[in-house]
Order: C-alpha cells, then sequence, then structure tokens
C-alpha cells in the first residue's frame, strides 16, 4: 500500500521528517520502502486497520500526537427508503447505505482529491467511484457505488452458489463458481461482494444519481475470491484484513463533505442495517501479565499511557477498539506495549538451560553418510514431485506443475536425472546419494527412510583408479564384501530409455535403511563432523575441454620434482588436473606420466586456439628441463 | 643409470566426496542448539491441517492456508507441511514442561521463483518453562546469532505477526554491505497454543523461533542463487567438503 508522506503527516500533529517517520514506523513493525514522499507499505496481514492514511496516524500518535483533520458532514440526514434484504448475517453483520444526488457531476476536483490521483491514485473514473476511491486510501473502508436509476428492483445480499458470467466495472469477465457473496437485484448478479462491482450498475461520468453501498464483510467470507477470480482488488485486500464496524456512518459522512466539497447536493439519503449490536472486547488492566511476558518493569502509568495514546480507551478495564481485530488478550497487549518501547529497547535476560549430548553422528543415516563420503560420493537433496504415479503414491492436489503431481516413492529418478545432468556437464566418474523419507499410502500413510546411490564412469581421476570403471564389482566390494549375505541389491540401470549417448554403465542401490542389518553398521564408524565455513565460487555453466599430455621423463630422478610443478600449476582456466597414469617402463629405464588438465572460462567457451596458447605457456618450463618430452610436441 | 625401483611411487589422495551444503547448515544448528540445552525431537513431512495450522492458532481465513500457498495432498486430507512446528506439537502433546526441543527438515510451500522454491529447510525451536518472557527470548536470539555470525554481529528486532506467537519478531543482523538481512521470525509462544497441547498457560510461558536454513547457508557459503543448492552440480556440491 502506497501513502503520500505529506497526506499522513496532516494526521499528526507533530511533523515528523521523512527519516524519524520511516524509523517510528519500523519501530511499530510497519515495513516500508520511500520514494520520494511516497511509503510503500509493507503491514503484516493482521493489522488490517494499519491499510489507510488514519490507520497509520492511529498507530503513529502515540509518538506524534494526533490531528483531527477529518471533515465531515454533520448535518441530519433522511432516513433512506430501500427494498433490501440481507439473506446472510453471518457473511455481512452490518451494512449501510447512502443516496446521494448531486445537480451536477461535471466538477473540478479540489486540490486534495487532484492531488490523490496525480501521486498514486492512478486513473480517474467518475466523481462517485473516484471519491470512494480517496476515502478508501484515506479512511479504510472501501465503499461501492452503484448507479440508483439502473438499480429499480429489490437489493439483496446473499451468500449462493452461483455459475454465471460476471462481468465486471472494469470490464473484464469472470465466470463465477460455487458459493460467493454477491448483491443481486432482478436475479442479476451485480457485485461480487466485497471484491469488484458489476458493469451493469457502475457509475458513469454522468451519473447525478448514486448508491453508496459501506458493509462489514467477514474475513472469512471473502478471502480468496480475488485470486480466484484473479482480480486485483483494494478493497478484497481490505475486507481479508479486516475492516472496521463501527466507521460506517462516519465513513458515509465523510463520502458526503467530499461530494459537498465538489457538486451542489440535491438530496441525501441514509440507512444502516445491522444484525446484532457491536460486541466490545475488554481486557482486565494488569501490568504484572504484561511485565511477566515481557521481562519488563513497566509501571502501571507508563503501561495506561502507552495505550491511551494508541487509542485505547482505559476506564475500569481496557477497551480495545473496534478497529483492533488483533487485539484479545494481554499477550496481545504485550505487544503493543514492546512496539511502542521499542523491541531494541528491552533488555535480555539469560535462561538456564543445560548442555545437551547431540547424538546426530552414531545413528544409522549418519554412519552411512559419513561412509559414502569417505568413498567419494556426493550428497544431494531433490525435490520430491514426479510425474510417476504408483498405487502407493501420494497425489498432490495443487501441484505446481500439474505434470508433477504425485510425490516419488522411490529415489532412483532423482538421482538418474542427477547423474545425467552431471555426465552433460563433462563428469566422467559420478557417485551421488540421497538419503530422503519416502511416503506412500495404503491405508494410513507410512514414512520411510531411504537411501538411494548411483555410480557410473570412472572409479576415480588417480593413476590408480583411472582406467577402472564404476561397476557391479565395486558397489559389492564396497556394499556387500565381508557380509555373509548380499545386503544390498545391485541393479544396473539401462541407458536405452535415457536421453544420452554415453556408454557408461549404470548401477544403482536403493535400501530402507530400517531394514538394513545392525551387522553393516557395526562395521562402520561414528565421525565426528566439523563444519567449513569455506567462500564458496560460483561455477561455470560454459562447457569443460579436457587435455591429456604423455611425458617421457629419461631422467628418473627428477620425477617427483615435475610432478610437484605439474601439480602446482594454476591459472584462471584450469579447472581441475591430475596424474591419470603412470607407467615405469623397466627394460627402457623410464618413466611415463599421463596428466590431464581441464580447461574452463567463467566468461566463456574457450577455442582450441586459447587452450594451447595456455597449454604452451603452463608446459614451456617443464619441457626446458633435461631429459623430459612430449613425444609429438 | 638410476634405479627405478628406488622411485616411490607418486601418493594418492583419497577421493572424497561431500555432505550437501543444506545438510552441513542443519547439523551445524542443531549441534549450537543442542549445546545451548536443546533437543531435538522427530515428525512426519506429511502433516493434518489440525497439526499443521488449527492447533497452531492459524485461522481458517490466515492466507498460508490457501490453495495457492500450501500443497494440499489426496483430497485435502492432508497438507505437505508447510513448516516443522507441527513436529512441536506432536512433542509438546506427549511431554510436561520444562520442554525444549528443537525440530528440523524439509518443509513446503506453493512457490517457486528466483528466491522461493517449493521446498527448503527449516530448523525450529520451542522453550516453556514458568517465567519465560520476551527479554529470554531476546538473550537466547542473541546467543544463536553470535555463535552463527560472531560477537560483533549486528542484531535488530523488528514485530512481526506469526498466530503461534504474540508477541511476535523478525530478527535481522547488518551485513557486510552495511543492509539489514532479515534472518529468523520468534516470539512469545501463543497461549492458546499452549492451551491446545494441553499446557497451563497460566503456569507456563514459551519462546520459539525459526530459522530458514537455505538463508543460513547463502550467507554463510556466500551463495547467492538459493537454486543452486538444488541443481545436483559436482561442481558445486565438491566445494562443501
Amino acid at each position: 500500500m502506497k501513502i503520500n508522506y505529506l497526506d499522513l503527516t496532516n494526521f499528526l500533529s507533530e511533523k515528523p521528517s521523512k527519516e524519524e517517520l520511516s524509523q517510528k514506523l519500523f519501530q511499530l513493525g510497519h515495513e516500508h520502502e520511500i520514494h520520494g514522499d511516497i511509503f510503500d507499505m509493507e503491514l503484516t496481514p493482521n493489522r488490517g486497520d494499519c491499510l489507510s492514511l488514519i490507520g497509520l496516524a492511529r498507530d503513529l500518535a502515540v509518538f506524534f500526537g494526533k490531528s483531527n483533520s477529518i471533515e465531515l458532514f454533520n448535518d441530519d440526514i433522511e432516513p433512506l427508503e430501500i427494498d433490501f434484504e440481507n439473506l446472510s448475517s453471518k457473511d455481512c453483520p452490518k451494512i449501510s447505505f447512502l443516496e446521494i444526488e448531486i445537480e451536477d457531476s461535471k466538477v473540478e476536483y479540489k486540490a486534495y482529491l487532484e492531488n490523490y490521483f496525480n501521486t498514486i491514485g492512478g486513473n480517474k473514473a467518475n466523481l462517485f467511484t473516484d471519491i470512494s476511491n480517496y476515502i478508501s486510501y484515506e479512511l479504510g473502508q472501501p465503499t461501492h457505488c452503484f448507479d440508483r436509476k439502473v438499480i429499480k428492483n429489490k437489493l439483496i445480499f446473499e451468500n449462493k452458489k452461483c455459475n454465471a458470467i460476471f462481468k465486471t466495472l472494469l470490464g473484464s469477465e469472470v465466470s463465477l463458481k460455487d458459493r460467493n457473496c454477491v448483491f443481486s437485484s432482478n436475479s442479476e448478479i451485480i457485485s461480487l461482494a466485497g471484491v469488484m462491482g458489476g458493469a451493469s450498475t457502475a457509475c458513469s461520468f454522468n451519473t447525478k444519481k448514486v448508491l453508496v453501498e459501506c458493509a462489514y464483510f467477514n474475513p472469512e467470507s471473502i478471502i480468496g475470491k480475488s485470486i480466484k477470480y484473479n482480480l486485483v482488488s483494494d478493497a478484497a485486500h481490505k475486507f481479508e484484513r479486516g475492516v472496521d464496524i463501527a466507521s460506517q456512518e462516519m465513513v458515509l459522512r465523510r463520502f458526503t463533505k467530499i461530494v459537498q466539497d465538489h457538486a451542489k447536493i440535491k438530496s441525501i439519503k441514509f440507512k444502516s442495517f445491522a444484525e446484532e449490536a457491536l460486541k466490545n472486547i475488554n481486557i482486565p488492566i494488569d501490568v504484572n501479565k504484561i511485565n511477566k511476558i515481557l521481562g519488563t518493569s513497566l509501571k502501571n502509568d507508563e503501561y495506561l499511557r502507552h495505550l491511551k495514546g494508541l487509542g485505547f480507551h482505559i476506564s475500569d478495564e481496557i477497551k480495545v477498539p473496534s478497529y483492533r481485530h488483533d487485539i484479545e488478550t494481554n499477550n496481545d497487549l504485550a505487544e503493543e506495549i514492546a512496539r511502542v518501547i521499542g523491541y531494541n529497547n528491552i533488555k535480555s535476560t539469560p535462561i538456564n538451560l543445560q548442555k545437551i549430548a547431540y547424538n546426530n553422528h552414531d545413528g544409522k543415516a549418519a554412519k552411512l553418510e559419513s561412509f559414502l563420503v569417505n568413498n567419494g560420493f556426493s550428497e544431494v537433496i531433490n525435490f520430491p514431485f514426479t510425474p510417476n504415479k504408483e498405487k502407493e503414491s501420494i497425489n498432490i492436489d495443487n501441484p505446481l506443475d500439474s505434470n508433477r503431481n504425485n510425490l516419488r516413492i522411490s529415489l532412483k529418478d532423482s538421482l538418474i536425472d542427477n547423474l545425467l545432468y552431471n555426465e552433460r556437464r563433462q563428469k566422467d566418474s559420478i557417485k551421488l546419494f540421497e538419503i530422503s523419507d519416502i511416503y506412500t499410502k495404503d491405508e494410513v500413510i507410512k514414512q520411510q527412510k531411504k537411501l538411494g546411490l548411483i555410480i557410473s564412469g570412472r572409479q576415480g581421476h588417480n593413476y590408480n583408479d583411472f582406467s577402472k570403471k564404476l561397476d557391479r564389482n565395486y558397489l559389492n566390494n564396497l556394499l556387500n564384501e565381508n557380509h555373509d549375505i548380499d545386503i544390498f541389491e545391485i541393479v544396473e540401470i539401462s541407458r536405452s530409455s535415457l536421453n544420452t549417448k554415453k556408454k557408461d554403465k549404470i548401477f544403482y542401490v536403493e535400501a530402507t535403511i530400517e531394514d538394513i542389518p545392525m551387522s553393516f553398521f557395526s562395521k562402520l564408524s561414528t565421525q565426528q563432523r566439523f563444519i567449513d565455513f569455506i567462500k564458496y565460487k560460483p561455477i561455470s555453466e560454459y562447457p569443460s575441454s579436457a587435455r591429456d599430455f604423455s611425458f617421457v621423463i629419461e631422467d628418473v630422478q627428477v620425477v617427483h620434482e615435475i610432478l610437484e610443478m605439474l601439480d602446482n600449476i594454476s591459472d584462471e582456466i584450469i579447472k581441475d588436473s591430475f596424474l591419470f597414469d603412470y607407467y615405469k617402463d623397466d627394460k627402457r629405464k623410464i618413466i611415463k606420466l599421463g596428466y590431464r588438465f581441464i580447461f574452463q572460462s567463467h566468461l566463456k567457451t574457450l577455442s582450441d586456439s586459447e587452450i594451447n596458447k595456455k597449454v604452451n605457456e603452463i608446459l614451456s618450463p617443464i619441457l626446458e628441463i633435461d631429459g623430459i618430452s612430449i613425444p609429438g610436441m | 643409470m638410476s634405479n627405478l625401483d628406488n622411485i616411490n611411487l607418486p601418493s594418492i589422495s583419497k577421493e572424497l566426496g561431500s555432505l550437501h551444503p543444506i545438510n552441513q547448515i542443519k547439523d551445524h544448528l542443531l549441534k549450537l542448539l543442542a549445546d545451548i540445552g536443546f533437543e531435538e525431537v522427530h515428525g512426519p513431512e506429511i502433516e493434518t491441517e489440525k497439526f499443521n495450522f488449527d492447533m497452531l492458532n492459524i485461522k481458517k481465513s490466515h492466507p498460508a492456508r490457501q490453495m495457492h500457498d500450501t500443497f494440499y495432498a489426496e483430497g485435502k486430507k492432508n497438507v505437505l507441511r508447510t513448516h516443522t512446528s507441527p513436529v512441536q506439537i506432536r512433542s509438546m502433546l506427549e511431554s510436561k514442561p520444562p520442554i525444549a526441543f528443537t525440530s528440523a527438515g524439509k518443509v513446503y510451500r506453493k512457490d517457486d521463483d528466483a528466491t522461493h522454491l517449493p521446498m527448503f529447510h527449516q530448523v525450529e525451536g520451542i522453550y516453556v518453562d514458568e517465567n519465560v518472557t520476551f527479554a529470554n527470548l531476546k538473550h537466547l536470539i542473541h546467543q544463536i546469532l553470535h555463535e552463527l555470525f560472531g560477537n560483533n554481529v549486528e542484531i535488530r528486532f523488528r514485530p512481526s505477526y506469526f498466530p503461534f506467537t504474540e508477541p511476535s519478531a523478525e530478527v535481522d543482523i547488518l551485513s557486510e554491505s552495511g543492509k539489514w538481512l532479515e534472518i529468523l521470525g520468534c516470539g512469545v509462544v501463543n497461549p492458546i497454543v499452549l492451551e491446545n497441547c494441553n499446557i497451563d498457560s497460566n503456569k507456563y510461558s514459551g519462546l520459539a523461533f525459526g530459522l530458514g536454513v537455505e538463508r543460513i547457508a547463502m550467507l554463510k557459503y556466500g551463495v547467492n542463487d538459493i537454486r543452486e543448492f538444488y541443481k545436483s552440480n559436482l561442481d558445486f556440491l565438491a566445494q562443501f567438503k
């Protein structure tokens, strides 16, 4: 909600600077951004009462005092005779109508109204609708203006099952479904209550006689409608958060006053329909309770002064203002007091708790995690939404993506996706695992913690493992060796249905952790974990390129010196480098080294010539050493 | 000529994998809270509206309960929990104060954009005893944030709104670039919630807080895009060894 700083300070007796105002708004919990004179407020959903100039001013008055600058029409108003029936007072416990007729609707706007449309009000429509919008900004109460001469029959408010096309006053057509609160006349829906009026009864530039409807709708009756029908509605935003049920006559007298400021009034009539008397909320005065909640030592007179500053009436009890739907208990009052004192000014006091042992490291899952990480596996976390529907899948009623409306019952597909994602990024040795709760339904919902792991490609990048493939044997040695039975079932995943040209075999294991025998865990160690808050380096999305070099070393004494030189090479575009082959030729008394460099830039796809240039640069100092050569280079 | 047998083989360092950074941070938070005295409790991710909303004083009209904010499952019989608070409710129903619980894990909201994911992680804590106050909450939050971000970190409390706490606060820390960053939500447990869990709110009071694990991870590691955590890119994961 946007508020003009100059408008807001009109309602305050002191005139704080923008900075002072901003600081106090934050202290009260009203977040905002400032653009010039405009404060763009982001209010918490419990503070619907602050969605207006007067609302914010009521809160700020505790710091800056309030100034009564709202002019009302104070003369007597004739009673309105209106054929109206409220068929659902549960949804609308109070509603008032004002009928005004003016002589001429073509008027020039006074500065305050003109200014509102120039700064935040947007496009003008017609006098009555424009006043309605301004009043909502000023007082927080939405009103709706019907063109009086169009409504010839009985007006009905009802909560009814609809199946109709409704054309809004902004011209869009919505298809009303299920139950909605509506106003109808002559069997036609003329307004989607609390959200938007209809085109057929909307005011126009020429409207001279208007019926202004001013209601309190229960938030529950309005909530969700504007989103359901995709209608942007300031009124709905306010009704959903609760408006002031006691302000209707005041609002309509203000409406009348603004009309009077602009046009000659021919007639005014007013009628209010209330189903029940206003329920006042009173809370006993108990400053000790407040101090007990906050941990403060506030005195009673200070307490009451703060509450009065916020607009509470104090007699032998604390009377909660009708617009404060969020206040019912002493805890609510404690928050009011804390806001006035300032959360940051309340002293802190330690609690007395005893340290307890954190034993997350010796659970089954934690042992598995440490074991797999030690063996080169990386943990992944995936979203559970999947297109695959099985009998036991839990179905999502309202998925983000209608194709993914089931919860996964296995980790397999997620891990296959993760594997292919990394293969597309030139990864040639992939070992991944995920541990996650899996939910399935039978008669009840069942929860199982599962382990999934997937492998493909080389066993590793070092010269022992480089030419060995991750295969069934590898997993058997890792998981099933030294156990009497095969604990884990290893399955090969066919590439035929996967979108990939790679040939390396894929193996997968899934197990329910509870079902893994204790004998497996007894062989695993408990590892204390330490976190290292590294500074993350953004990764590149450009392709990488590998270059292999085969060094022939005739003076074998320098082999470690060479390796050290190679290992120490670093450059912005060298992502990784490693010794993948080490071969002693006893007959020729030479050593051959296979060394791979992987090039990747953060800025672009590297060209061959750029890579070759870098290769020359990094290898030439090494090739200057006697007895080293790269055959063919 | 040298004898090749005298040349040592080049050393091979073990190629380690890594735990997911989100789980590392989650563990770190749980350990930090255990050191203060909070015990971890567990509960399901598939919840009912009763435990996810009603017991927490989240009324039917609250926006969080709308279909556009919450994933409903099985013909509205269930919800994917939108926070880990229902775990605390379930645990409170089974115990008597004094209690100090943490709950941690995956939570779901119907969001998917550059800064929000449909699934993320929370660590929440609740402490209920006689005479627990807002002043206690402030002290505890300072303690947690000092452990996480150092003793010199600047901390700011702002009034906020959660149906299950009253008073409620959001807490910001001052970043190196001079911007206030929202880091957690907290408050004095709403007495209605205590009563819902059969705890006498005249005798006992409580404090509660909730941290977003991804948010802490982004700040601690300097990751700017939350989506990086869920791409499963080995180049990313390998940095968190």
